[in-house]
């Protein structure tokens, strides 16, 4: 048995329903027809005329749909009359009852439902651009297409619920995001959302329900095995199976939430870097935020509140925890516990007055920022770190002027698409984490002298002949190029671009932090194809991270507060804004530049950035 | 016995056997060929297809294929006669009549392919 469609078992269902609406018309036809082909008319000339068959259809079409021309060709006899009137009232009726069943066919949900389907796939199929497939489109679901946007980067969304899908039809993306209702752990939907297709990039599970993320991933790593897969999960249990497949990645709203809050607290250099790069509000580069040593005050000990204290607790900072119902095995022997709400009394039972901060994380925004309020009154000096957790009250958030507010849904979607666009930056940060706090100085001076303290513009390029012919044909000749080559400006030459290499990527190594002038060693950059004799895996080009101002950002600033993710957008890329003539990266691949052979290895570099799209892949 | 069946095996060898009445005979004389006979074939034509709707077999496929054909085939001839008729009444001309004939036995080939399917269909079901 052959696989059919939804659209097919529907159409069927449809063929058959209009069947008794057509026999209606038909059988009122052909005896409307016929009667008056019978009906004897005029006398002339002492013989009764009858009007032919082909005269009697002309006038019941006329009759039936009420077009009602008059008594054509002839003039009618009275037994002729008789019948036009039997012919009105069936034909008119007829035509009634079929227009009705059409258009309540038209409107039946499961008619709609298959043809919104199948509109679906034929849009994804079409689609010849690379994506990523969303599964879930809530809060985090919705930042992260905000962000893909910004990026110039598809999505194809699946939800569950059809509000959600409601709310996609109205936003204003710059790309086409298509997006349907359905259930993005049965397989056929998987399919029609592109599991299979060749552009297709990556799939995210983000889905507030753990069993289903984990059965999307599932499913997606059986329709198609090398598809990269992230996935969100907050259960220890759907971790570890999830881990235990390669090529998923798994994502932890409250590991990283509990992260960016152990950073902020004990590595703020860090913090500061990490939110410059993501683009966060009101962050200065090199200007952390100034936090004072001691123990914290924890209110709310939930599944955050556990990553949270476990975190501190592992790099020896003391958490006091206020929560109506912890359990105090769990929260380990020597901790202070305070078993209440979040208030005054028991602010001041957990020793406020001494405390370095309070991280305000229950999952209630309006326990959150009543704990702010109480806090402000009883020690004004004390750190507020509060979890944000519905959108609906950024503007309460917004007032409360908490020292770092953290939404986890945001930082869960920043994680995700800097995994997406960028996934060397976030390698780079999770190496520097391991280091000293000495090492991230001295990088974000760097920074700040390379590009000032401007929101990035980070990208990556990859020196394949793909997308760096010149290059790649200069390496394949022998010729070596540094890194320091590729940031030359090839309009200013010798001059240096405004930019930073972050961290290079070739054949499955990472070099952090290349020293963009050295003559020689790693970061230098040979071209080598593939040695049999080696039995090397091949390497695929080079992946260069680089961060550097975005002239654009700083001209479209101030235009409104939008829900953005705030990495810096593609448009408007350098090449366009250095040189007019210059193709820019949207336009690349219309083709006529791969045949102007460039002379210096740099200007492919100028000419050919790609920022916002997804290298990752062949690289990995 | 079906009564949906029977319905269904009633039009398409009516349809047949309208067909042929209207066929039989001299291809170029007009009184063999009644334009009643015509019309009523088309009906029965236009009854069998949308009995054949909505099958979702590989036999219904080709059933209301063949159903398709010969309804294009007899309306085209019908639409010839239409045109043909003298404006004075009377049938149409030799010429003109050989025309209609022709095309209403390219729909016959259509209806018996039909309606082999259909005994062939009924024969092997039986077993």
């Amino acid at each position: 048995m052959t696989q059919t469609s939804d659209l097919d078992r529907v159409s069927m269902i449809v063929l058959r329903y209009m069947r008794r609406p057509l026999f209606a018309l038909l059988f009122v036809y052909s005896v409307g027809i016929v009667g008056m082909a019978l009906m004897p008319g005029h006398v002339v000339d002492g013989e009764t005329t009858r009007m032919n068959l082909f005269h009697a259809f002309y006038f019941f079409t006329y009759t039936a749909t009420t077009t009602g021309f008059g008594e054509l060709p002839n003039g009618f006899s009275d037994e002729q009359r008789l019948w036009t009137i039997f012919c009105l009232y069936t034909g008119v009726f007829a035509w009634f009852y079929a227009i009705g069943s059409l258009i309540g066919l038209v409107q039946n949900p499961h008619f709609i439902q298959a043809m919104d389907g199948f509109r679906f796939a034929q849009k994804v199929e079409r689609n010849k651009e690379p994506f990523v497939i969303l599964c879930g489109f809530g809060d985090t679901g919705s930042l992260l297409a905000r962000g893909l946007s910004d990026h110039r980067m598809r999505a194809v969304i699946l939800d569950a619920d059809e509000e959600r899908i409601k709310a996609l039809g109205v936003r204003d993306y710059t790309v086409a995001m298509p997006g349907i209702r359905a259930d993005a752990g049965a397989p056929k939907h998987l399919l029609a959302a592109g599991v299979k297709h060749p552009a297709c990039l990556a799939l995210i599970a983000l889905t507030n329900d753990d069993d289903v993320n984990l059965k999307i991933a599932v499913m997606a790593r059986h329709l198609n095995p090398r598809l990269r897969v992230i996935c969100r999960s907050t259960s220890a249990r759907h971790e570890a199976n999830l881990r235990a497949l390669d090529n998923v990645t798994v994502v932890d709203p409250f590991e990283i939430f509990a992260q960016l809050v152990y950073w902020a607290i004990t590595r703020p250099e860090l913090h500061n870097l990490n939110a410059w790069f993501v683009g966060a509000r009101g962050t200065q580069l090199g200007v952390p935020v100034q936090v004072p040593r001691g123990d914290w005050i924890l209110c709310g000990y939930g599944r955050m509140g556990h990553w949270i204290q476990g975190c501190l607790r592992a790099h020896g900072i003391g958490v006091r925890i206020i929560d109506p119902d912890v359990d105090a095995d769990e929260a380990g022997e020597s901790t202070i516990i305070v078993e209440a709400h979040a208030d005054h009394s028991a602010l001041l039972a957990a020793g406020i007055e001494d405390a370095a901060g309070v991280i305000a994380a229950t999952d209630r925004d309006s326990d959150n920022l009543s704990t702010l309020l109480s806090v402000t009154d009883l020690n004004p000096d004390a750190f507020r770190i509060v979890r944000h957790n519905s959108h609906e009250n950024q503007v309460a958030f917004d007032a409360a002027r908490a020292d770092l507010v953290l939404q986890h849904s945001l930082t869960t979607a920043r994680r995700i698409l800097k995994l997406l666009i960028s996934p060397l930056v976030q390698e780079l940060i999770d190496w520097l984490a391991e280091r000293e706090p000495a090492q991230t100085q001295a990088l974000v001076a760097r920074l700040k002298m390379a590009v000032g303290a401007e929101p990035p513009h980070l990208w990556s390029v990859r020196l394949v002949p793909d997308e760096a012919p010149a290059v790649a044909e200069y390496l394949n000749a022998g010729g070596e190029v540094a890194l320091g080559t590729l940031c030359q400006d090839a309009d200013a030459f010798p001059e240096s671009l405004p930019c930073e290499a972050l961290a290079i990527r070739r054949a499955g190594q990472s070099i952090m932090l290349p020293d963009r002038f050295q003559a020689s060693g790693e970061a230098r950059i040979r071209w080598r194809l593939y040695d049999d004799a080696q039995q090397e895996p091949p390497p695929r080009g080079w992946m260069v991270s680089l961060a550097r101002v975005d002239a654009s950002r700083r001209s479209s600033r101030g235009r409104g507060r939008r829900r953005s993710l705030g990495m810096a957008s593609p448009v408007g890329g350098w090449a366009c804004g250095a040189d007019a003539s210059f193709p820019g990266p949207r336009n690349r691949r219309s083709g006529g530049i791969r045949t102007r052979r460039l002379h210096h290895p740099a200007q492919s570099l100028c000419r050919w950035p790609r920022p916002g799209s997804g290298h990752w892949r062949e690289v990995s | 016995m079906n009564l949906e069946r029977v319905v269904f095996g009633f039009f398409i060898v009516l349809t047949l056997s309208l067909n042929v009445a209207f066929v039989a005979g001299s291809i170029e004389m007009a009184s063999y060929h009644n334009i009643w006979i015509l019309t009523f074939a088309i009906i029965a034509n236009l009854v069998a297809i949308g009995l054949k709707l909505g099958d979702r077999s590989q036999t219904g496929a080709l059933l209301l294929a063949s159903g398709l054909v010969a309804g294009l085939l007899l309306i085209a001839a019908r639409i010839v006669w239409i045109v043909a008729e003298p404006a004075v009444g009377g049938a149409p001309g030799p010429d003109d009549m050989a025309d209609i004939v022709s095309i209403a036995r390219g729909a016959l080939v259509a209806n018996i392919i039909a309606t082999v399917i259909l005994v062939g269909d009924t024969l092997l079901s039986r077993r």
